[in-house]
Formats: C-alpha cells, structure tokens, sequence
C-alpha cells in the first residue's frame, strides 16, 4: 500500500469522525440523540404529543 | 340540524366512534384560543351534526386544552350529549357523566369496549344503569362495530323528538344543598338565568371549577362571587366529591353482574395488594431492579461480554494487525484501526450483553404490567417532593436515555412541574454510562457488581427527587397536574413483544457505535497521538496529556491521580460510552481484560466509587443538553443544567472520597 493510499484512507477516516461530530453537535441543537434515525415506538408517540413553551 | 356533542374521558374510543358514526369528517379545525383539534362531521343521510369534543376526566379543567370541553357547555347548547364511557372504568368515567348529568342536557351515556369488561368476567344491568342515572345507556364496541347500528338510531332524531332530561340530583350534604338552592333561586330571580343551566352552574362554582368561576367573574353573578369565600373555606368541592363517589359506588354495585369466573382478575387483586402495598411497595421495587442488575451484570451480561472481548481483542485484533502490516500500511494507519478503532469502539461494542439483558429485563416488567404499578408505588414518593407519578414516567424513560426522557416531559401539564421534571431528568443513570461502569465494577468490586450499579441508580434518584424538592421550593409551584393511571391485567410476557421491546431500545446503541462513538474514538486517538510538532509516539507529550495533566489538580480531591480518566471524561460530552472507548484508547489496552487490570491498579474501590457518582452525575451530553433548550425554548435553562450538574457531581464526589478517605 502506497503513502498516499495510506494518507487517504486516514483522512477519510477523520474526515468521517469529523463529520458525525459535527451531525450529532447539529442534530443535538434540535434535542435529538446519535440514535434518532429511526422512530422507536417511545419516540413515535413523544413526536406527536406537543412541545409547550414554558 | 340536530347537534349531537361527543364527551368523555381519554381513551375511551372516542374518536373511533366519530370516525365510525360521521362517514367523513365534515371540517376538521381549531378550538378558539388552543391548538385542540376540532373535528365536526354529519351522519350519512341525516340532519345530525356530530362533534368531537376533547377527552377530559372532569369539567375542572387542569389545562388550557382541557378548558375547550366547558367552554363549550357554557356558551354552546348541543340537542344531545353521547357520553362515550370505557365500560371497564366506569366508577372512574361516571365522573365525568354526573358532571354532564347535572347539566340537564339530553344526554345518551355508551358503555364502550364493552368486550374488555365481559372478559373481566362482569357486565352491568343496564335497565339499572339507566334507572339511577337517568339516561339510555347503551353499550358499544366502536373497533368491530359493535352497538354502532342502534347508536346512529339514537342519534338521527330530529330535534323536536328527543326527549329532554331532567336534571340528575344527588343528595349532597344539607349545608351544600343549601348553598346549591339559594345560589340558583337568585341566578333565576335576579339574572334570569335558566333553572337548570342556574342550578349546574352554581354546582360547578362551588365545585371550584375555574372556567366557571371566570364565568361568574365575566357576567358579574354577584350570588356565586359573594359567596366564594364561605364555598372555599367550608371545602364544599371535597363533599360534592365524597357525594358523587358513593353514587357511583352504590350504582355500579347494584347494577353489577358476574358473567363466570374472575380467576384472572382476582389473581391480579391479589398481586396488586402486594405489589403496591404501602410498606412492601418500594422495597419489592428496589428489589426487582436488584435482580434485573444481577441478571445483566452477573448471571448473564457479564460472562457473554467476556467472550465477547476474548474474540475480538483476540482472533479480530490479531488478523486485522496482520492484515494490515501485509498491505503496507503505516504504523500510523495501524495504530488507528487497532489500538484506535477496534480497540475502542469494539470495545464499547462488549458490553452489548449487558445492555440488552438490562433492557430485556425493563420490557418484560413493562409487558407484564408492572411498570404502571411503579409509577403508581412511587407516586407516595413524588407526592411528598411536590410532583406525582406521572413525573415518575419521564424519569424511568431516562434510564433509557435521557433525550427521550425529557420528550417525555411533555405529558405533564402543569408547566413549573414540566420544567422540574426536564431539569431532574439528567440525573437518571441512562444506559449510556452502563459500559463504564461495567469497567470499574468488574475492576475493583468483582463480587458486588449489581449492587454497585443499584446503588448508583437510586443515587441517581434519590438526588434527582432533592434537586425536585430545592425547584419545587424556589419555583414556588403550587398547582399540581392529576396523576391517574389504569393499572392493566399481569400477564405473562409474550417473547415476540419482549424481542421487539429490547431491540427497539438497544438498536439505539449499536448505532451509536457506529457513528459518535466511532467518531469520538477517532478524535481521542488524534488527541492522543499527537501535539503542537506532530506525531508522537509517547503518549504522555501528547494534547490529551497535556489536558489531564493541566486538570489533575482539580480531580486530585475526588480521587483521580491519572490524566487518563480525566481525558476521557472530556469526551463523554459527545456520548457517556465514548468514556469506555477513550479509557481503551487511552491506556493503550488491547482488551477489556487489561484495561480492567490498569483500572485496578490505578484506583481504590473508594476513588473509583467516587468517580462513578462523577459520571452518573456531570455535564448531560450534548444530545441531552440540546434537548433541554429545545424543550423550554431557553438556552439559559440548557446552560444552568450544565452548570449545576457540574457542581453537584463534583461536590458529592468531593463528599464521598474525602468523608470515605477519613473513615478508612
């Protein structure tokens, strides 16, 4: 493997970190977990009730 | 056109019943001034308007939302009132009903779901029912269809034929009567109110029914309004209660049939006198959760999790270095995937055993009906902190994960109750710190691993409830959300919805490893690896030493004497198991095995106890802390929560190593 295969895939794999970081900071600023792609079935019933300001 | 009002508690099959009565809906809108959704259809081939009020327990409203249903009896009159009631709940539905009885309205009252009270093994008299209270009551079973035929023939009347109601009079104390009597000879006298709307109104005010008393304020009925002061002080709205109760006790008692044996029914009385008794509830609570921990740490968990750990810090590790070093890849690139990636996320990955018997545990306690039963034991508890079991639903979410805890919040409708509960919520162990401490408990307490992580679980609590009691004081919260939960038939679980439950809750964490926790490693093997000049191959000059180094101090008074755990703490900011992983990357360990070894030798069971109350107790992450500005619409709250979780994890760790140093 050369060095600039090695660079590479080293980057992507930053480059990946980087950016789930990123998602999940993003994704945190709307009150969601690493693990909301799906709707498990607590979470299906919280969306629809309503979200009430205090 | 004929208006029929559908009225009755939350779920009763209400909505399935206008679904299944009105064909299509004719207009679907708001209630004025609230986000209740408004639904009005018609009979097919009738001139009979169908609406769908909301689902109350009383026409004393706790909510806003809730205040729709009286609001419309004050200002709307309906031709006739269908009381949709869950035929198994009556005693507590028929409330709600003597509410709308009084109110002299022609009302029907429907025994829905009726199939469920027959498999009781009890059915009503219903000529009895209908003798006492007053009205035709019918039975139904809206999702088959059942009763509909002769309901819509109940409805489709034309105005002039249906057949007014007098209203329901209950024998209320004298003093009460009394009351009752003069403030309606004057509404009618003096404010020419109708006789029967005069007397209804009059119940209602005394009964303290705050839409009411605005009423009153807004039409000046100086009859009701002098005598505010003398209804409230006499309690009169406890008597119409105690008055109301025993009605319905001795109606359903006389109207009650036994249809065959209630075995079943009789074996859950029979549990339920045990399971919430007083005395013996919370310790069979504290002792189901003790087993579920056994269970996952020590019967099962555990022993799965080591051979887990032996196959992938063994056969795993080794061909993936192999592999590597075959097809020339740096020692860089191999330091991450091994001693980076394999070695931390897989080693987060090690503790799924545990994870998912503790979540096999909670969905078969939620599947055999016992949960409804904690929320019910302790609701003694949250009575005396100033919130109620309802609260106690949020917070066992929490031991999920906190973020779905916190949405949970939402049901709670008093909003300085809503608030405490989202600001108690992160002191819930979630399952999110179980890797870490699965780490120190098989380190240095081997033979009381499930004890130590109880006793972390209902720390968690038991300051979760103070801080409750501290918001509880300072908010000043003097209203208080009604807390009434059904309490199901046991049954034994059924394995299908036992499996679903427990991947439903432990997919989150697989996926998790996958994403944050892959991502936190990464950032904490870059951390570790290098500094301000580049790659280094002592760990100790690099960025993540530095750090620990620079913090120690600060640590030093709770236990820690290591820059390690210090490190690793930083980056459970991003999710409480990128701890475990930092710790595997940190210490530069292959397996669980030898980090627990390098655990043991760093820690005394005393400092290492007061590291887990640490990371039980500090900084929520940042899915959890994103959550709590997102719920009370305020960055402030989610910076307080942040703060003050800080202070106390530090403080009570402070606490526990420095009063645990002197006594030992």
């Amino acid at each position: 493997m050369g060095l600039f295969i090695n660079i590479i895939i080293i980057a992507a794999i930053i480059g990946l970190a980087g950016y789930q970081i990123y998602r999940a900071v993003k994704r945190s600023k709307q009150g969601e977990c690493a693990a909301c792609d799906y709707d498990c079935e607590a979470k299906k019933l919280l969306n629809k009730s309503k979200k009430r300001a205090l | 056109m004929t208006t029929v009002a559908l009225l009755g508690n939350p779920n009763t099959g209400k909505t399935t019943l206008f679904n299944e009565l009105t064909d299509k809906y004719a207009y679907v809108g708001n209630w004025t001034g609230v986000t209740v959704e408004k639904k009005v259809g018609q009979i097919r081939h009738s001139n009979t308007e169908v609406i769908d009020l909301p689902g109350v327990y009383s026409l004393s409203p706790i909510t806003k939302d809730e205040s729709v249903v009286t609001n419309y009896l004050l200002r709307d009159s309906p031709d006739l009132i269908l009381n949709v009631t869950n035929a198994s709940q009556l005693k507590r539905n028929l409330l709600l009903s003597i509410e709308v009885l009084e109110l002299g309205v022609p009302v029907i009252i429907t025994l829905n779901m009726i199939d469920d009270l027959k498999r009781s093994g009890h059915y009503y008299d219903l000529k009895t029912l209908s003798t006492e209270l007053g009205c035709p009551v019918r039975t139904s079973n809206a999702r088959n269809k059942e009763g509909l035929p002769q309901l819509k023939a109940d409805l489709v009347q034309n105005q002039a034929d249906i057949k007014p109601n007098s209203p329901l009079q209950l024998n209320y104390p004298i003093m009460v009567s009394q009351a009752i009597r003069q403030a309606t000879k004057a509404l009618t006298t003096d404010y020419q109110v109708d006789a029967k709307f005069a007397r209804w109104l009059a119940i209602q005010y005394i009964n303290d029914n705050k839409v009411v008393r605005k009423y009153a304020v807004a039409h000046h009925l100086k009859p009701l309004l002098s005598q505010q002061a003398y209804y409230d002080a006499q309690k009169f709205s406890d008597q119409i209660f105690e008055t109301r109760l025993s009605f319905i006790e001795a109606t359903l008692a006389t109207a009650t049939e036994q249809l065959h044996s209630t075995k079943h029914v009789a074996i859950t009385s029979k549990i339920d006198k045990v399971v919430t008794n007083p005395i013996l509830g919370l310790p069979i609570f504290a002792g189901i959760f003790f087993l579920m921990f056994k269970l996952s740490f020590d019967w099962v968990g555990t022993p799965l999790s080591h051979q887990l750990d032996k196959l992938l810090s063994g056969p795993i590790s080794t061909w993936a270095n192999q592999f590597l070093t075959q097809v020339g890849a740096l020692p860089m690139l191999r330091s991450l995937i091994v001693n980076g990636l394999i070695a931390g996320v897989g080693g987060v990955l090690t503790f799924i055993p545990q994870i998912f018997t503790l979540f096999a545990c909670i969905s078969i306690l939620e599947d055999s009906g016992y949960m409804a039963r904690a929320a019910l034991v302790t609701d003694r508890i949250m009575e005396m902190i100033g919130l109620n079991g309802k609260a106690f639903i949020p917070l066992i979410i929490g031991f999920g994960c906190n973020v779905t805890g916190i949405m949970a919040a939402r049901t709670i409708e008093q909003p300085k109750e809503r608030l405490i509960t989202t600001l108690i919520s992160p002191f819930m162990s979630c399952s999110a710190r179980l890797p870490i401490y699965s780490l120190f408990v098989a380190a240095l307490f081997p033979r009381n691993q499930a004890v130590i992580v109880l006793s972390l679980y209902f720390l968690g609590i038991v300051v979760a409830l103070l801080m409750a009691k501290f918001y509880h004081v300072i908010f000043r919260a003097k209203e208080h959300s009604v807390f009434i939960v059904e309490l199901p038939q046991y049954h034994i679980p059924k394995l299908s919805i036992v499996w679903h439950g427990t991947w439903d809750k432990g997919k989150g964490f697989i996926k998790k490893a996958g994403t944050i926790i892959f991502a936190g490693t990464v950032l904490i093997w870059l951390l570790s690896n290098f500094n301000a000049h580049g790659y280094v191959t002592q760990i100790d000059h690099s960025f993540a030493a530095s750090l620990g180094q620079i913090l120690l101090p600060i640590f030093k008074p709770i236990g820690i004497t290591t820059w390690q755990p210090i490190s690793a703490l930083l980056t459970g900011v991003l999710a409480k198991e990128v701890i475990s992983s930092s710790m595997m990357v940190l210490f530069h360990t292959a397996n669980q095995g030898a980090l627990i070894g390098m655990i043991g030798g760093s820690f005394t069971a005393l400092s290492a106890y007061a590291l887990l109350v640490f990371v039980l107790l500090y900084i929520p992450c940042f899915a959890t802390i994103g959550t709590i500005k997102s719920e009370t619409g305020s960055a402030k709250w989610a910076a307080y929560s942040v703060v003050s979780s800080l202070f106390i994890s530090y403080g009570l760790a402070f606490l526990i190593f420095q009063i645990g140093s002197l006594l030992t």
